[in-house]
């Protein structure tokens, strides 16, 4: 089964783009996650995060995500409970409890966790979002003639991790086929022809790479151009949303204290930020053309690739 | 040499001459005192049983021998004129390419357009030219629709196709092939043969292709070399590898040139066309049909397995697809049953769900006990004993069934491949078996990969003594010659449906593709096998 992270090249315009503007649009979103605690800003980064991804048709990777994101943003909110007793609105007093002493659940613990829990939350949407939409080749290509070791290193990993991923569905289906009578099989045993499994397939990769020319010292070849009419869109709404952020800050958009008693800000400059942010994942939209309405949605997606 | 000098073909595509090699650690060389040549232009097959020393040999005409694998190396190694020995891989890639077995190990992009082009960008060409030389390569091997496409997405023959284009990117003179079609499908294998033929004589490019199902190449080919030992023990034109292998080593032979043997015609033929050649030209037009043997139902009240309008379902990544669609089928004990169709047609996946590893969505499937074996064989060996693999008398028991009391203390991986495969299935055994009487089913999945001629006669020999010990032995196999020597019954699968069923001599003389060569040469109904074949041509000439 693929892994719902792996890039898909679909033609939506957050996979055309170029791998900068790509990254400079995601990152704008990551950077407001932790630019702020506000939880209505990190909640409209999440919501940017989110519709960014399902209009570039990452859907499986952003429900994969948003659940993972959803159960480390309610794991740190209980851990923040169970080890914060700041706060004045006591909720339960648990009593003392080994290791951690007296243990009193606190509103305010629970809400620094939630903005917390949100923050990484969003890092993690967007990371997914990242990984499906934008073409790691492409990435690779731009880092090589920076960093060649970095970048062979990771073309490497890239390929076995996948690769590692389906030897590991083989052997746990081969351990399940044993017979009774067999020996069985634990997880040491199994990690350890994993490993050795790994190291063969990691050889013929190598072998390929080398193969390939990877080890010729050959002038670094110039980039091809691939034009996206998409990048300017990208860059515009990253520059426009870190700007924002950044004079946002100054104008106390992320009003936001836990202790002693929680209190959010829901000024004009809060709302205002969390608007065009949560607006800002509305940038991988795609204009419908004409054409598709009337049912030429597949002829003018093919003409779309060949013109990229 | 200038380069237009090689690129005309002045200097041989490949010069070995007096190559010996010993792999590190090895007690004996891999190869031993090879000369050979290839023209270029030239098609060149290289025939041999496993460990002959093919592989390594195509292993130092790219350079992975000895810069890549290390060892000791003597003689002279040359690719269109450049010192094999003393230029790297890399520096080879602009003249040769360089295919292996496995396509999932040979490419390292995430997308088809990127894997064909890294070659020419490590080599450091102008952006337009990669452009042109990608689209080119795409159309000569019929994959430009592939190019936006991640490589996880790909069949096999797509893989293989795509790892194809990256070797031939760079418009070397010479490629390399190691058993390319041995994960392929015949129509697959087929297509990836006749391709080659094609780059050979359009774009004049030398071919050394090392392959175990010869009956698939030969007549493709200009030239065999056969390898024994790690040394040539014959090189000449195809009819003349026919007549040697006959006498020399009757394992190389091809189906119809058993044939012909057992037929006494002369001479024999390098493929099915040759071959209907000259029976035509010897007035043999259409032997007498023999009466398709009907295979009595062993225990006609004892089904191993039972399919009832069976659906299964499976995740391919983006969305939920339907792999086996309503299947009907039942499998008695004792039978030895082929399970064919194409790479995807549900072949695994009906096996996979049978042993309990797919549950279905509709239907439902009933199974006396099954032992099933994968494609991988070496995925159910996980320590370093023989005996530790298994417990107590039951495991004792199935490695006596399997032949293989006298290794319980050897290293899995110190044994012959086919005893690694025994060892497996006794794995896969121990438990299941009452006594020393089997399960109902013992299914293998596409057990013959890689293996020669030898290796697929005793494999026959055990799924014999499997069904005789009252086991229904199910196969998954693309490969039609062994499973005319085999299977009683052949299942053809086709997406996800059972498009035929029936007896072996019916099915695989009912087509083109899943059809062995003998039934493409006589083209009568009921004959699949050279013996079978020799019989009927008795027979008319009676």
């Amino acid at each position: 089964m693929k892994s719902p992270f792996a890039y898909q090249p679909r033609p939506r315009p957050l996979q055309l783009a170029s791998p900068g503007a790509a990254v400079a649009y995601l990152g704008a979103i990551v950077a407001v996650a932790f630019l702020y605690s506000n939880p209505l800003v990190l909640v409209a980064a999440g919501v940017a995060a989110v519709t960014a991804g399902l209009l570039a048709g990452a859907r499986r990777a952003v429900e994969f995500a948003l659940k993972m994101g959803l159960s480390l943003a309610l794991l740190i909110v209980v851990v923040n409970a169970l080890v914060v007793s700041r706060g004045e609105t006591v909720l339960a007093r648990l009593g003392d409890w080994p290791l951690l002493g007296r243990v009193d659940v606190t509103l305010e613990a629970i809400v620094a966790g939630l903005s917390g829990g949100l923050r990484a939350a969003v890092a993690m949407i967007a990371a997914a979002v990242y990984s499906a939409c934008v073409d790691p080749d492409r990435v690779l290509r731009v880092l090589r003639p920076l960093a060649g070791r970095s970048a062979l290193t990771a073309t490497l990993v890239s390929r076995l991790v996948p690769v590692a991923a389906a030897d590991a569905v083989r052997l746990r289906d081969a351990a399940q086929l044993r017979g009774p009578a067999a020996a069985p099989v634990g997880k040491a045993p199994l990690a350890r022809r994993l490993l050795a499994g790994s190291l063969d397939r990691a050889v013929d990769v190598a072998a390929t790479l080398e193969l390939r020319g990877y080890s010729l010292d050959a002038p670094p070849a110039r980039a091809r151009r691939r034009r996206s009419r998409y990048d300017r869109r990208f860059y515009a709404v990253a520059a426009a949303v870190l700007v924002a952020a950044i004079a946002g800050k100054a104008l106390g958009a992320d009003d936001f204290q836990t202790y002693p008693t929680v209190e959010i800000g829901l000024g004009p400059a809060t709302l205002a930020l969390s608007v065009l942010v949560a607006l800002s994942g509305l940038a991988p939209l795609r204009r419908r053309s004409v054409s598709s309405l009337f049912g030429m949605g597949e002829q003018s997606r093919h003409a779309e690739v060949a013109r990229v | 040499m200038s380069e237009l000098a090689i690129r005309r073909g002045a200097a041989p595509a490949l010069a070995v001459r007096g190559l010996g090699y010993a792999y590190p650690h090895s007690a004996r060389p891999a190869l031993e005192d090879v000369s050979l040549e290839v023209a270029p232009g030239e098609f060149v097959l290289l025939a041999g049983r496993s460990a002959s020393g093919k592989s390594t040999l195509l292993k130092a005409a790219c350079g992975l021998v000895p810069h890549f694998h290390g060892g000791e190396i003597e003689g002279e190694v040359r690719v269109a004129d450049l010192d094999a020995i003393v230029a790297g891989p890399g520096e080879l890639a602009a003249a040769v390419g360089y295919l292996a077995q496995d396509p999932e190990t040979q490419v390292v992009s995430t997308t088809v357009a990127a894997e064909i082009e890294l070659p020419l960008e490590m080599r450091g060409d102008e952006p337009a030219d990669r452009a042109r030389a990608v689209e080119e390569v795409a159309l000569a091997l019929a994959i430009p629709h592939l190019l936006d496409r991640t490589v996880d997405t790909l069949s096999g023959g797509e893989l293989q196709r795509v790892a194809l284009a990256a070797a031939l990117v760079t418009r070397p003179r010479l490629i390399l092939l190691d058993e390319p079609t041995s994960q392929l499908d015949p129509v697959a294998g087929d297509e990836l043969i006749w391709l080659l033929r094609r780059l050979n004589e359009e774009w004049g490019v030398a071919v050394l292709l090392a392959e175990h199902r010869l009956e698939r190449c030969l007549a493709a080919a200009d030239r065999v070399v056969a390898m024994e030992a790690g040394g040539i023990s014959f090189d000449g034109p195809p009819a003349d590898f026919l007549a040697w292998a006959s006498d020399a080593d009757p394992a190389l032979e091809t189906p119809a040139a058993r044939l012909f043997s057992l037929a006494g015609i002369d001479p024999l033929p390098v493929g099915v066309r040759d071959a209907r050649q000259t029976l035509r030209g010897m007035g043999v037009g259409h032997p007498p049909q023999p009466a398709i043997r009907r295979v009595p139902d062993p225990h006609p009240s004892d089904p191993a397995l039972e399919a009832k309008n069976l659906w299964v379902e499976l995740d391919r990544g983006e969305d939920l697809r339907d792999v086996l669609k309503g299947i009907d089928l039942t499998i008695r004990r004792g039978e030895r049953v082929a399970l064919m169709g194409r790479n995807g047609a549900g072949k695994s996946t009906l096996l996979r769900t049978a042993a309990g590893l797919y549950e279905p969505v509709a239907g439902k499937i009933a199974v006396n006990s099954i032992a099933l074996l994968t494609q991988n064989p070496g995925d159910y060996l996980v320590r370093e004993r023989v005996g530790d693999e298994l417990l107590g008398e039951q495991g004792m028991v199935a490695l006596r069934v399997l032949g293989l009391e006298d290794k319980i203390d050897a290293d899995p991986r110190d044994l012959s491949g086919g005893e690694r495969q025994r060892l497996a299935l006794a794995i896969a055994l121990a438990g299941r078996m009452e006594g020393e009487h089997l399960p109902g089913v013992v299914a293998l999945d596409e057990p013959t990969r890689g293996m020669d001629h030898a290796r697929k006669d005793d494999l026959v020999g055990l799924i014999g003594d499997l069904a005789e010990r009252a086991a229904a032995v199910v196969v998954a196999t693309h490969d039609v010659e062994f499973a005319s020597a085999f299977a009683d019954r052949v299942v053809l699968l086709g997406d996800g449906v059972v498009i035929a069923d029936g007896p072996t001599e019916e099915i695989l003389s009912g087509g083109w593709y899943f059809a062995t060569e003998v039934a493409r040469v006589l083209d009568l109904p009921g004959v699949v096998t050279p013996e079978q074949g020799a019989a009927a041509l008795a027979e008319e000439r009676r």
